[in-house]
């Protein structure tokens, strides 16, 4: 960011910064005026609910793309975390939270360290984690024929309780946020990530330490993905080997609408948050329609993602040297 | 370059939605009634069956009321075209004009929050066709709390009768199994080599129709193997797939036992593009879709094991019934037709 800041340039970081956030206030206006059961407590909590597991996710896939990096074995990891949770639930809640976090952090270690250390392309070398992990976990179910259930009452309560009518996988997204938040603006640790995603080359010559950023970036994203999966494993109380799937993709749809460029170097976590909760009402109002068919959604969503960046492309366009 | 993934991306997400294939119009009238689902059994609710008064629902008129429906897979297959179809029809012929449908797009999260959003919506009476037989906990809960029955069609959710559902309607898949394992020995005259196209893993259609399959094969046919067993996840170009790589691994394969009909046709798809001829491999398999019963005209398809997907009439009736007090049981099974070369050209109407 320059002092010669073009009134377009500042019109597009603010648009990126709070587009979604601005998207997601009109549909819920628009939804509330259009159903009544929309701006329900019921129907508001259930969507919270339903978009923490995905919010979860994109806060780590944020740290991945500001670095200028992408993260695709996160739906994998997910739902390798789910039935890791489930299956370690048996030997206590400790365990139920112990095993997926420590597989699914390894997964992310492992990938970081060799994007760091080899220069491969962070594309193939999480599309390799994709397959590993959903192998692996296919490897634990018998080829997703064995669902393990969630025997630990304690475990399964973190993924069901709701004080207050509000899940608890909405208070942990929040803590998330709150930490994830702190770590990127107010550390040196963030400022790195936004460095070396604005020019990595730049980054390395001031003294960024450029592969331990790295590292770090995708053992937060591992983590955090086996993290979304354990607590979906405890809402849905069992290990369900048939999710996740593509979900990586609604992880960086999120990601991306809420104003994180995949050019890395520029982004933030509320536009993410706006992101997935924008993701969820979408998908609430076309049932809420109830004609159309959900295949709208997508189209939706879909069409949403490609105004986003065509706006982004137009509005940070700079002027022709 | 990093723009060029996006718009990847972006496609990706665009061109995930559903091919939806044009339902096919019924051929003939009067055939309509012949193709409803019959109930096999239990012909008189047994003793133990589910009443209103112990589930706690309060009463509703079926008409009025707020009905929800949701589907599971997309609508890309003909037996989801018809339950989807069969469905509203049924609602629309009995004057229930409140009725709410969602889809899940063959993902498992979205039917859960679908069904959640159904009851947030005040939906009274929940018609769930299951993606996955387990992990149903947060929609059982906030059910169970709103009192509202759940029907559940063509496969089971894994949880207590009564207190968490009222009903399961839908086919006997381990005496499908079974059915088609006879087809299977009388078209190998009881002895070759046998590859089964499985299912979708996670639910208890899959294994009901392997297990059938396999025990009367080991029971009736000991001199047929079966030699190769791959999911085609209920998918055309994924039986298609995997049957390719079983020509090239297994070329003496004597029969394919695909358990459902959109695989089978992957197989033919196969078998074609290896240069077998019609017969050469026997194929059975189990839905009954118009496509497949086609198939055995064609002399590709040895015979078909029906799996009737017209739930509407069925589902509505037991509902009604549950309002009106009478005891509902765990499980209605209902009666599947055959196809084979003897009937598959006069029955091409009834199928869907």
């Amino acid at each position: 960011m320059t002092l010669t800041e073009t009134t377009r340039e500042r019109a597009g970081t603010l648009f990126r910064q709070h587009g979604a956030l601005v998207v997601l206030g009109v549909l819920v206006v628009a939804g509330t005026l259009a159903f009544d059961t929309f701006l329900t407590p019921a129907n508001l909590t259930n969507i919270a609910t339903a978009s923490s597991f995905l919010a979860i996710i994109a806060i780590g896939m944020t740290f991945v793309i500001i670095s200028g990096g992408i993260d695709l074995s996160v739906g994998s990891l997910f739902v390798l975390g789910g039935v890791l949770a489930a299956y370690g639930s048996q030997y206590g809640t400790l365990a139920a939270l112990a095993l997926p976090l420590a597989v699914c952090g390894l997964f992310g270690l492992v990938q970081g360290v060799i994007i760091a250390r080899t220069g491969m392309a962070p594309f193939i070398v999480t599309l390799a984690g994709l397959l590993a992990a959903r192998g692996l976990m296919l490897s634990l179910t018998g080829e997703g024929a064995t669902t393990y259930l969630v025997e630990d009452e304690t475990f399964a309560a973190i993924g069901q309780g709701s004080p207050a009518g509000i899940g608890y996988p909405v208070f942990v997204t929040v803590a998330v946020l709150a930490v994830a938040a702190v770590f990127l603006q107010r550390t040196g640790f963030g400022q790195n990530v936004y460095a070396i995603g604005g020019n990595e080359d730049a980054a390395a010559l001031m003294g960024v330490p450029v592969s331990r950023t790295k590292i770090i970036v995708y053992l937060v994203s591992g983590l955090l993905a086996g993290l979304s999966g354990a607590l979906n494993a405890a809402r849905l109380s069992s290990g369900v080997t048939i999710l996740g799937i593509g979900l990586e993709l609604d992880v960086i749809a999120a990601v991306v609408i809420g104003g994180t460029l995949l050019t890395g170097g520029a982004g933030g976590l509320t536009g993410t948050i706006a992101g997935a909760l924008l993701l969820g009402v979408i998908q609430n109002l076309i049932n809420q329609a109830g004609g159309l068919t959900s295949a709208f959604q997508q189209v939706v969503s879909g069409a949403f993602l490609a105004a986003v960046v065509i706006v982004h492309r137009f509005l940070s366009r700079r002027a022709a040297p | 370059m990093r723009a060029a993934l996006v718009l990847a991306a972006a496609a990706v997400v665009l061109t995930g939605c559903a091919k939806a294939e044009a339902p096919t119009a019924t051929a003939n009238p009067a055939d309509a009634q012949a193709q409803q689902q019959v109930v096999k059994s239990p012909s008189a609710p047994a003793g133990g069956g589910c009443t209103i008064a112990q589930h706690g629902s309060p009463k509703f008129d079926l008409k009025s009321a707020v009905v929800g429906f949701s589907q599971s897979e997309k609508e890309a297959n003909p037996f989801r075209i018809a339950e989807t179809k069969s469905i509203k029809d049924e609602a629309a012929k009995l004057g229930i004009a409140n009725l709410k449908v969602t889809n899940a797009q063959s993902q498992f999260s979205k039917q859960i929050s679908d069904v959640q959003q159904l009851i947030a919506q005040g939906a009274q009476l929940l018609v769930i066709a299951p993606l996955n037989s387990d992990g149903w906990e947060p929609v059982l809960q906030q059910a169970a709390a709103k009192k509202v029955p759940i029907i559940t069609i063509d496969r089971k959710i894994n949880a207590r009768h009564c207190a968490d559902y009222v009903t399961f309607i839908g086919s006997d898949f381990t005496e499908q199994g079974r059915r088609a394992a006879d087809q299977m020995i009388e078209a190998l005259g009881g002895k070759g080599k046998v590859a089964i196209l499985l299912g979708a893993p996670g639910n208890n259609v899959t294994t009901e129709r392997t297990n059938g399959f396999k025990e009367q094969i080991a029971a009736k046919a000991p001199d047929i193997e079966i030699t190769f067993e791959q999911t085609g996840e209920f998918t055309r170009e994924k039986g298609q797939q995997v049957t390719e790589q079983l020509i090239q691994s297994n070329p003496d394969i004597d029969g394919i036992y695909a358990e459902n009909d959109e695989m089978a046709l992957g197989a033919v798809t196969a078998l074609k593009g290896a240069g077998k001829k019609p017969g050469d491999v026997k194929i059975v398999s189990i839905d009954g879709t118009r496509g497949a019963v086609q198939g055995i005209v064609d002399g590709w398809i040895y015979a078909v094991i029906e799996s009737n997907p017209r739930f509407g009439q069925l589902a509505f009736a037991t509902a009604q019934k549950f309002l009106d007090g009478e005891p509902i049981p765990e499980k209605v099974i209902i009666e599947d037709r055959e196809y084979d070369s003897a009937n598959a050209k006069d029955s091409l109407g009834q199928a869907y």
